[in-house]
């Protein structure tokens, strides 16, 4: 394969992965914030990358723009009696019990937002037409407001965008950067379809300034190839995400779960729940072969209905701080003690317990080995500030700290439930992949409480996301509102309706370079019965709608458990995922174990709380784990940016991969 | 008690009831369940008094464990595999089309518990497509159910279903909804017997007990930190629809130390048209203002919230109607104004808490006909959202909907495909939130043409009494609804004799008429008022 390069930019590391044949380099460095390509150029020049090596790139410089309200200044047109549509929303407020809110920022104001005369009807037909004049005259304004981005959002577009498109062309030639909602997100529901629109039109400019910027600095360096990360997990050129950056706003857990999948596809496991806990919050995803898609994703409140991996997140992680409340329950989280000041036991002030001060005082971490050493944890101060909260609650500072962890875990596996047990999945046909600064930590006691039977711990846990970014496809997505019924449509009219879909995908990866051996395309239908206003999006296996039908009926029934097969089925929207497949890399040449015996990488031994019980547990180092090696719990991996916790019931082995994999029994 | 378990047991036993919401929410047909997710689920012990519940919508908060009850008085016994559905607002409902389900939870032959969900179901019959009609008494509002069984002993009742189905103008959406909620009802018990099988039967009841003790102990706290004292406030309703006007709703509230009393003698009795409020709905308004007061949403909604606060409720009053009074606007309407009196008698001892009054309405829509298309039936219910209440802290959010209710709304594009209606304007009603250092929210303009004749039926308020404001802020503005002809239309009663604005007519708050192909329905919704003085603004 080609040579590649993964760069994640976090807001604390920059991760760098170099791949080449077997060959693979791991590069980490302090992320800087002001320009954030300063390090990541730096980063390439330390790992020596050469210049024909394709570069994947992980940014959240979208995610930013919009968290930090620094998008560019955007305009928005709608059909005349729906400028407000941005700011009334669903008309719901964001809490229920509530009785005061924040004032919310909306990312066009009251002045950018424009009104032209103009009508399409659901079925498609031109009620009003649009007069190009006023088009003129509201364009004037627009730009006279100072305006350098426009969304066009008009009601009824993804039937009939010729009104958007004249919009479109003549924005373009006063020099404005133009999203089209029949473009971007050509489906029905104009809430979720002009928020969408409207934040592409917000962050695009500022992605493309930052893209080209750095493709400048690239190309100095030879560089010619640079490819970013969507939210959905697929690869894009840069050329298209600069015009798109809308679909990679959600793309920060995007590249982890990518890089989780492909680890344990390669070495064996394509069903997995990926469990990735970081200091403030906690990801966890499902892939039942494939990862598992939504287009309900949303930022700041503000939906974003582009494909996104289907993730959910829980405020809890390592920095989450225990507390009594006035009705007595022993509280963690959401407040988090962050990385400044961080744990008690990071010794920089902190006087709130946490999960991970919970987790050093129960002897699961290795104070003189955190952080591969750089960093020395302080158990007494871990243990004082335990000691009031202790009091407090009437129990010994061993019990508080089991107790600490006992309700993290229960908040983690409800959030697990949420993406399996509640979308149909039985977690006991799946392997956990925990992965993060904490995950490995917590992964076996979260897979204890939900049966799920294997833990499979990544080689290099800490830069998965970079590793995901050299492994990922290239993916484009394309959908279209028809609001169909089945039983009306041939298959014949499918077909022909799919198939521009499926042209426009393919033309797309070919100019990219795949041939049509590498390009999978995976057609797919969003169905629901004829009434019902959420739709599940069912693979194509068929153009038969009675195979269709029977199809939504499974899946109908595996997810929500019921069906109704004499009720008509809807056809919401057409979608197709054009796929460039990458080659798969072949297994890193380590050196095999000369026996299971691990003892020559065990480097120490401590007293570890398990189930109440103090237990001596044996320390191993993960970088003198080879394949073939066999651990039993109780047992401490440690490494560099992770703690692998083994704890008695579970045993093990690492793979040819470098994986540690363990089962229970 | 284990503070460990205790946290533990909180959120398992609430994601119970979060998980039957999510089911129910996503499998759903009509549009106020699934886009507006009109409907709650809660868990019980096995004395019936509610452990959790899932926030999805204040109005039921009250009403859930009244359901309970009922179903337990009308079979001592319930067994194993029954599911008693009710609607009946005199025994454990709040209005007709709110539609309950109850089941109690057996692991291993012993009771764990019960659970129920609530769903706003389209179309119960009655009068006027979407059951929410303008009555004189409860049986022109739809088909009354009082706790029957829809499942007993594992087999759904075809008598029942057929019995409900046939009494709606929407029979497969109804086929489908209870369906949903059937599917609900057995989440729960799923997910109620593994908790008992993870933690033990023994503990799972403990600590259900526990955690209404625990609720008991934050509700204290609050209290506590309520100023002692005697807070006493008055607001009207606009009217009932049927001559009354200005209906006072009186409270006194009393805090003495951990202890409430909300006392609502001297509201008015109750009134012909349909805005009483039966018990549960009072009683959620209140349960509501504790839990806004309360700032802590990991709180589980249970009985140990009420224990320290006592409600008292003249019979036969408008906050606690008697059979068989119409009471379909009571749930939606007059539950706001009980919310903004108990608040505004709490601004007294709270002032940089207490927000201004909100909209303080739903505008409840319906429209319904036959529609064109498919020569199939069709009712259409939507509430439109509006100004919230300025507070210390903040101005009100505008276009919002406000206290009682969260409902989505449904998306224009997703309306023009499913009803032979067409949104003409959607937009903020600017200027109308009072003026104050914290400023009212605006309002909303939502205008929809009738692409077929159609009976319409408007229940509103807040178009005689404003929104009040506080501290000197002003009071939002009021509500309009108007009614733009077809052109060349020859009105009828009761339009031609309604008041003129330029070319619409000024509807009245509460009002029923047939609507002609072509013309609109204009609602102006009311903006919130304002917080202290307007010339103390920062600018």
């Amino acid at each position: 394969m080609p040579a590649i390069v993964g760069v994640d930019i976090g807001g604390t590391f920059t991760d760098l992965v170099y791949r080449a044949g077997e060959e693979m380099r791991i590069f980490k460095l302090l992320s800087t914030r002001s320009n954030p390509a300063v390090a990541f150029l730096k980063g390439l020049d330390a790992l020596g990358v050469p210049g024909e090596a394709i570069v994947a790139h992980g940014t959240t410089v979208a995610t930013n723009a919009v968290l930090e309200h620094r998008g560019a200044r955007t305009a928005l047109i709608t059909t005349a009696g729906f400028r407000d549509v941005l700011v009334l929303g669903r008309q719901n407020r964001p809490h229920l019990y509530r009785l005061s809110f924040p004032t919310r920022w909306v990312p066009v104001p009251d002045d950018l937002r424009f009104e032209v005369r103009e009508r399409v009807s659901a079925r498609g037909e031109v009620l009003l037409p649009l007069d190009p004049e006023e088009v003129d005259r509201v364009l004037d304004e627009v730009v006279a407001r100072g305006a350098e981005s426009l969304a066009v959002v008009l009601l009824f577009s993804f039937l009939r965008p010729e009104h958007e498109r004249l919009i479109g062309e003549r924005a373009r030639a006063r020099g404005l950067f133009v999203s089209l909602s029949s473009h971007i997100l050509p489906e029905y529901r104009e809430f979720e379809r002009t928020s969408t629109t409207v934040l592409n039109a917000y962050v695009s400019p500022i992605m493309a300034r930052y893209l080209t910027s750095l493709q400048e600095g690239l190309i100095r360096r030879g560089h010619t190839t640079l490819w970013v990360m969507q939210s959905s997990g697929g690869i894009l050129t840069a050329r298209r995400a600069m015009d798109e950056a809308v679909r990679t706003i959600l793309s920060g857990p995007a590249a982890g779960v990518t890089g989780a999948f492909h680890v344990a596809s390669l070495a064996g496991y394509d069903h997995i729940i990926t469990f990735d806990m970081g200091g403030t919050s906690t990801d966890v995803s499902l892939a039942d072969g494939r990862i598992r898609r939504t287009t309900e994703g949303s930022i700041e409140g503000w939906p974003l209905r582009v494909p996104m991996m289907d993730i959910h997140t829980v405020g809890a992680g390592g920095g989450s701080i225990a507390y009594r409340d006035p009705g007595g329950a022993l509280r963690v989280g959401p407040e988090s003690a962050g990385s400044e000041p961080g744990p008690a036991c990071y010794g920089r002030g902190g006087n709130h317990l946490t999960v991970t001060d919970a987790n050093l005082l129960l002897g699961r971490l290795v104070p003189e080995r955190f952080l591969g050493g750089r960093m020395t944890l302080d158990v007494d101060a871990a243990h004082r500030v335990a000691e009031g909260l202790a009091r407090a609650l009437g129990l010994t500072v061993e019990a508080l700290a089991e107790g600490v962890l006992q309700v993290a875990n229960a908040r983690m596996e409800q959030a697990i439930r949420v993406i399996s047990i509640e979308r149909g999945f039985d977690p006991r046909r799946f392997t956990l992949v925990p992965f993060g600064g904490a995950g490995p930590m917590h992964g076996m006691a979260l897979a204890e409480a939900l049966g799920i039977p294997r833990v499979l711990v990544p080689r290099y846990p800490g830069v998965l996301s970079a590793l995901g970014l050299t492994l990922a496809d290239f993916v484009r997505d394309y959908s279209r509102t028809v609001m169909w019924l089945l039983h009306r449509v041939t298959a014949r009219d499918l077909e022909s309706a799919l198939a521009p879909l499926l042209a426009r995908g393919r033309e797309e990866l070919r100019d990219e370079g795949f041939d049509d051996g590498r390009i999978r395309l995976e057609p797919a239908l969003d169905l629901r019965y004829q009434g019902q206003s959420f739709e599940l999006t069912v693979p194509l296996t068929t153009f038969d709608p009675e195979g269709i039908a029977r199809a939504f009926h499974e899946a109908h029934e595996r997810r929500y458990g019921y069906a109704r097969p004499d009720a008509a089925v809807e056809v919401v929207n057409l979608r197709v995922t054009a796929r460039g497949v990458r080659p798969k890399p072949s297994p890193p040449a380590y050196p095999e174990a000369p026996s299971p015996d691990p003892g020559d990488a065990r480097v120490g031994q401590q007293r570890v709380r398990f189930g109440g019980e103090w237990l001596a547990t044996p320390v191993y180092d993960r970088d003198l784990l080879r394949p073939g090696h066999r651990l039993r719990g109780p047992a401490l991996v440690v490494q560099e940016d992770a703690t692998t916790v083994v704890p008695p019931g579970w045993q093990g082995w690492v793979d040819r991969w470098g994986n540690l994999v363990f089962e229970r029994g | 008690m284990d503070p460990v378990l205790l946290e533990v047991m909180k959120s398992m036993l609430t994601a119970v009831a979060e998980e039957m919401g999510a089911t129910l929410g996503r499998t759903a047909y009509s549009p106020n369940i699934k886009e507006r997710r009109d409907y709650s689920c809660a868990v019980f012990d096995a004395r019936g008094e509610m452990v959790a519940q899932a926030a999805h919508i204040p109005v039921h908060l009250g009403a859930m464990p009244l359901s309970v009850q009922a179903a337990l008085a009308r079979f001592d016994h319930l067994e194993e595999g029954d599911i008693v559905v009710l609607n009946d607002p005199y025994f454990g409902g709040s209005h007709l089309p709110d539609l309950t389900m109850v089941a109690p939870v057996y692991l291993e032959g012993r009771l764990l518990g019960y659970v129920a969900s609530r769903a706003h179901h389209a179309d119960v019959g009655g009068m006027v497509p979407g059951s929410m009609p303008l009555a004189r008494e409860l049986y022109q509002e739809g088909l009354i159910i009082p706790p029957v069984k829809i499942q007993a002993q594992r087999e759904v009742q075809q008598a029942v279903l057929d019995l409900i189905t046939r009494n709606s103008r929407t029979p497969g959406e109804r086929l489908g909804d209870l369906a949903a909620q059937i599917a609900a009802q057995r989440i729960g018990i799923r997910r109620l017997q593994e908790l008992a099988h993870r933690y033990g039967t023994d503990t799972l009841t403990t600590y259900m007990a526990y955690l209404q003790d625990y609720a008991e102990r934050m509700v204290r706290d609050l209290i506590r930190r309520i100023p002692d004292g005697t807070y006493t406030f008055v607001d009207y309703m606009d009217d009932d629809g049927f001559g009354t006007t200005d209906i006072p709703i009186v409270v006194t509230v009393r805090v003495q130390g951990e202890a409430m009393e909300v006392d609502f003698t001297g509201t008015a009795p109750q009134v012909t048209g349909g805005i009483n409020a039966v018990r549960s709905v009072t009683l959620s308004a209140v349960f509501y203002v504790l839990r806004c007061l309360l700032e802590d949403d990991a709180v589980p909604t249970n009985a140990g919230i009420f224990r320290p606060v006592r409600v008292v409720l003249p019979e036969g009053s408008l906050v606690h109607a008697r059979f068989p009074a119409a009471v379909a606007a009571g749930n939606v309407e007059t539950s706001q104004r009980i919310v903004d009196v108990v608040l505004g008698a709490l601004a007294q001892a709270l002032p940089e808490v207490v927000p201004a009054a909100s909209q303080g309405t739903m505008n409840n829509l319906t429209i319904g006909g036959v529609d064109p298309r498919t020569g199939a039936s069709f009712a259409y219910y939507e509430t439109i959202a509006g100004g919230m209440g300025a507070s210390a802290r903040a101005d009100g959010l505008s276009g919002v909907h406000v206290h009682m209710t969260n409902t989505l709304n449904t998306p224009a594009e997703a309306l023009e495909y499913a009803y032979p209606l067409r949104v003409t304007r959607y937009a903020l009603r600017r200027g109308s939130g009072g003026a104050g250092r914290h400023q009212g929210g605006d309002g909303v303009v939502r205008e929809v043409e009738l692409l077929t004749d159609a009976t319409v039926t408007l229940l509103t308020e807040r178009r005689r009494h404003a929104p009040y404001g506080l501290h000197g802020g002003a009071p939002g503005a009021k509500g309009e609804n108007l009614y733009i002809p077809a052109p060349e239309e020859t009105l009828a009663e009761p339009l031609i004799t309604l008041p003129r604005q330029g070319e619409a007519i000024v509807l009245p708050g509460k009002v029923s008429f047939q609507g002609r192909r072509g013309a609109r329905i204009r609602v102006v919704t009311p903006g919130g008022g304002g917080w202290g003085k307007p010339r103390e603004r920062d600018v």
